[in-house]
């Protein structure tokens, strides 16, 4: 039996770690070296198959890319409302970034308290800059009792499987 | 003809509107559109008419916002806002929208439901994703300064540690070095002086050998131990009026054995009635002793050297030069010449020895005394070293180590 629903997913984390170039890479196959400032909302949407006991359920992302940053720390929870789950960005090359996750995520659950999480460290092909190890990931991860990734949307990297990841979280 | 009443006033208000980028659409309490108005580029997702959609499927910033709507209609919720809504036109340009929701009442009382209100601001988000842009960029930028200025501070820091290291690493192995150097000089004088028995003239020659080179040893140690007491801030000055026309005419006498080996010729000019300078009466020696006997080393037999004092340039202070009709000093190597273990080229033609600390110890130790050091030399024509000391009485004394000197 074949099951549609749509879920509301925001991509979280500082400014520059690369959540526009993820969404991208998972939407519409593409990246760009450019970087370029989200200011607000962008949404974009995509449509998986997701198996679940009672058959198939094709479950459409809407997928909102957010800007990151302080500027938008007013406006944020307005954008988090009805929120199903989030992907939290953090860049490996800038190690503070990581650390500010444990913020997103506590706004996010502050609105949407079942929200599921899972946590991109991204920017993986980037080795000779790399500041964080994997085991600081991993535990920063199962802090947020999020399942994380390794994930660069220049190579794409462990994006599909991060994203599909978060979708099985949100059909079971 | 200008229509009269309502029609007007709706056509006034439509226009307004549309001047400044609204557009507005109501929807029944199932949140199905039954009214819009103003451009459907801005309303919707895609550029067409929604009449008779759900809201919900019209808008893709109002998915997973069931409840909110929801509240919205039965009032619990006065409005909703979102700000800077993206999104893409089919030209690949991006519109900054806000969108706003309210509460519909009819006038009637009959019907209810939400009025949804676009407005486009993309003037306004283009100059703050600009701004944005910017801001980003240099905190970027900052973050990479920062981690930069904590690498070179952890690597100065263990630069420091192992400079400390070889420092003290130095200081014992000069120490340990002269120790045994003693007892070897003593015994080579017995010998020399035959205290021991007679000495044939292959016997002497080599002790000779022998007593050179351990006096090169022990000037090699001495100068070792002095620069890491430089380095380690532990030179203490003594300092105390002293003439400086009698300390030049005793080193000048202690190198004159030197100068007569190599058919030198040494003339030393000395103004008269000057005043006594404010030094440490030993490193005096030491400072000018280098100097003359850099000049011995790297001037060729028959060369000349001159040795003056006189009143500096500077006044309150005095200046000893020697002059020598060396072999000079390559232009580049000038910079790197008080430099630490630094041995020009002109050494090698010279075949001067030395490992290359006398010049550091020497400009240190006349900084100390709150002097100066330099030079002028050409290759082929020669070096004048230059230095200066305070006239006693006129200064402050200069800035010296407190600790003990190393025993």
């Amino acid at each position: 039996m074949l099951r549609a629903i749509s879920k509301k997913i925001c991509l979280l984390g500082d400014f520059a770690v690369g959540k526009t170039s993820l969404m991208r890479r998972f939407v519409y196959d593409l990246f760009s070296d450019k970087y370029i400032s989200t200011i607000g909302v962008k949404v974009s949407r995509k449509t998986v198959a997701v198996p679940d006991a009672g058959g198939v359920v094709e479950l459409t992302m809407m997928l909102w890319d957010l800007g990151g940053g302080d500027e938008f720390e007013r406006v944020r929870p307005s954008y988090l409302r009805g929120a199903a789950g989030a992907v939290l960005v953090c860049d490996l090359t800038r190690p503070e970034t990581l650390a500010r996750l444990r913020d997103y995520a506590g706004e996010l659950r502050a609105i949407s308290p079942a929200a599921s999480l899972v946590l991109a460290a991204n920017k993986s092909d980037l080795a000779d800059g790399r500041q964080l190890t994997p085991a600081q990931v991993e535990s920063a991860a199962a802090d947020l009792a999020a399942p994380h990734y390794l994930t660069s949307a220049r190579t794409g990297e462990g994006v599909e499987g991060l994203f599909r990841h978060l979708a099985r979280l949100l059909v079971a | 003809m200008i229509p009269r009443g309502h029609d007007v006033d709706s056509t006034v208000a439509e226009h307004i509107l549309g001047d400044l980028g609204v557009a507005y659409a109501i929807t029944d309490a199932g949140f199905n559109v039954v009214q819009e108005s103003g451009s459907v580029d801005i309303l919707w997702e895609r550029p067409e008419s929604c009449l008779g959609r759900c809201l919900i499927d019209c808008v893709p910033e109002l998915v997973g916002c069931e409840d909110l709507l929801a509240d919205v209609l039965a009032g619990d919720l006065p409005r909703f806002e979102l700000a800077w809504a993206n999104r893409e036109t089919a030209d690949g340009q991006t519109l900054y929208l806000t969108i706003v929701l309210l509460p519909y009442r009819h006038p009637s009382g009959r019907d209810s439901g939400l009025v949804y209100v676009v407005q486009d601001v993309s003037d306004m988000g283009l100059v703050d994703r600009q701004l944005a842009q910017s801001r980003n960029e240099l905190r970027l930028l900052q973050e990479q300064l920062t981690r930069q200025n904590l690498e070179l501070a952890a690597a100065n820091a263990e630069l420091r540690r192992l400079d400390k290291m070889k420092s003290a690493f130095v200081s014992v192995a000069a120490h340990e070095l002269r120790t045994p150097l003693a007892p070897i000089r003593g015994y080579l004088e017995v010998l020399l002086d035959e205290d021991v028995g007679h000495l044939n003239a292959e016997q002497r020659e080599y002790l000779e050998i022998l007593r050179r080179s351990v006096q090169r040893l022990l000037v090699l140690t001495h100068n070792l131990l002095d620069a890491t007491r430089i380095e380690t801030g532990r030179v203490e000055l003594v300092l105390r009026p002293a003439d400086l026309s009698a300390l030049i005419e005793s080193v000048v006498a202690e190198h004159s054995a030197q100068v007569e080996a190599r058919a030198q010729r040494l003339e030393v000019q000395l103004s008269p009635g000057l005043p006594p300078a404010l030094c440490d009466e030993a490193r005096a020696v030491q400072i000018v002793g280098n100097l003359l006997s850099n000049a011995v080393k790297y001037t060729p037999p028959g060369g000349r050297i001159d040795v003056t004092l006189a009143p500096a340039g500077e006044a309150g202070f005095l200046e000893v030069s020697v002059a020598d009709t060396g072999v000079g000093i390559p232009p580049e190597d000038h910079p790197k010449l008080f430099e630490r273990f630094f041995r020009s080229s002109s050494a090698v033609i010279a075949r001067a020895t030395g490992a290359g600390l006398g010049l550091y110890i020497t400009r240190s130790l006349v900084e100390l005394h709150g002097g100066r050091i330099w030079f002028e030399s050409e290759p082929g024509e020669g070096s004048v070293f230059h230095v200066t000391f305070p006239v006693a009485g006129l200064h402050a004394a200069p800035a010296s180590s407190s600790a003990p000197s190393d025993p």
